[in-house]
């Protein structure tokens, strides 16, 4: 088992803070609307109980992931209840139902992960790169485990970053996970100077 | 719904010979629901795989996430209930790429497939039912007294996979 100290957790907490602070003003800027964002959660928790963590595992989730390369490798994934996917497409003029609607959300997701992402190597001073988005809607434990089997073969425990994004006045909400792999862990603590 | 839902989470494994058990895998993506079964028995396992190869790293906390470690486990497990290895059925399910683009690991769910797929050739134990690949999300629940194998998609409802023994019994 990895274990994190609380110092750690703490620290990387205040990363996903400042990531999904820089994220939601990429957001508000898109949609023209403020967007708040929660205290992010940190936890490392064993793959069996991060699923679960993120959600109930049969609800039906948008989720748009971007992979990261480069000096870390790992996966950032924003998760959106669909009704709420749908109103963020009609904010950029877009039907849900239109042939447009998956590219505007991807769209959403490329520019909120990647200034998420760019916060994170300006903090850690590392070099990483967003891979373009990828969109699917289907039941959240699909997606979900999905996402932490590119970081099972490394580890048994799934360090996960939540945020919460909400748009005001509408009630939509994004959830953002930052799933690194076991190497990007070490390497984020290391520029942190708490390895 | 069962109150005796036993859950199969990422990485785990349960077998029973319990009548009135449900073994269950909720939203299989990339990972593979593996489903052996005795049927003369009512004996069954539920395995949750998530990766193909240990490579060497069968050491670690839970070794069970990878498909070569996870069957032989499950066999023993089987057979130290009573089933037997020559009567067991094997079914799978999930094994999808859930992003329509290749992403690091996402293509993990075909491998997944394959390598369970051999592991199982090699122990001579035939595949009788899948419902594996595509991009969907899979449920599976697997009746142990009966057999039968259900899976659900996203927005659907649960299609019988492999049909469970003794219904006719129940009709008469």
């Amino acid at each position: 088992m990895t274990h994190y100290t609380e110092l750690q957790l703490d620290a990387l907490r205040e990363l996903a803070n400042i990531g999904s602070g820089t994220a939601s003003t990429a957001l508000s800027g898109m949609l023209g609307r403020s967007v708040d964002i929660s205290v992010p959660k940190a936890q490392a928790l064993p793959f069996a109980e991060a699923v679960e963590a993120a959600g109930d595992p049969e609800t039906e989730i948008t989720g748009i992931v971007l992979g990261i390369t480069g000096d870390m490798e790992g996966t950032v994934l924003l998760l959106v209840p669909p009704a709420d996917a749908d109103a963020m497409c009609r904010m950029l003029g877009v039907e849900p139902d239109d042939e447009f609607a998956l590219s505007a959300l991807g769209e959403i997701g490329n520019i909120v992960g990647t200034s998420y992402i760019n916060a994170l190597a300006g903090m850690t001073g590392i070099e990483i790169e967003p891979t373009p988005p990828a969109t699917a809607t289907d039941f959240l434990g699909a997606i979900v485990e999905s996402v932490l089997a590119g970081a099972a073969a490394s580890s048994d425990v799934a360090l996960m970053l939540d945020s919460n994004l909400v748009v005001e006045g509408d009630d939509c909400a994004i959830s953002f996970l930052l799933v690194p792999d076991q190497g990007g862990v070490q390497l984020l603590l290391e520029r942190l100077g708490l390895s | 719904m069962s109150a005796l839902e036993t859950m199969v989470r990422m990485g785990e494994l349960a077998v029973s010979s319990e009548p009135g058990h449900v073994l269950v895998s909720l939203g299989l993506g990339s990972c593979i629901g593996l489903g052996l079964i005795d049927r003369r028995m009512s004996i069954a396992g539920l395995a949750h795989i998530v990766l193909p190869e240990s490579q060497g790293q069968a050491a670690k906390d839970n070794p069970r996430k990878f498909a070569d470690v996870a069957v032989p486990e499950m066999l023993t497990a089987l057979e130290e209930l009573g089933a037997r290895k020559v009567r067991l059925e094997a079914v799978l399910v999930g094994g999808a790429s859930m992003f329509a683009v290749p992403s690091a690991g996402l293509e993990v769910g075909q491998r997944n497939e394959a390598a369970v797929r051999e592991l199982l050739e090699a122990q001579r134990i035939p595949v009788v039912a899948a419902a594996t690949g595509g991009s969907r999300g899979r449920t599976v629940r697997i009746d142990v007294a009966s057999s039968a194998v259900t899976v659900r998609e996203a927005g659907g409802k649960d299609e019988e996979l492999l049909a469970g023994s003794g219904v006719l019994e129940v009709v008469a």
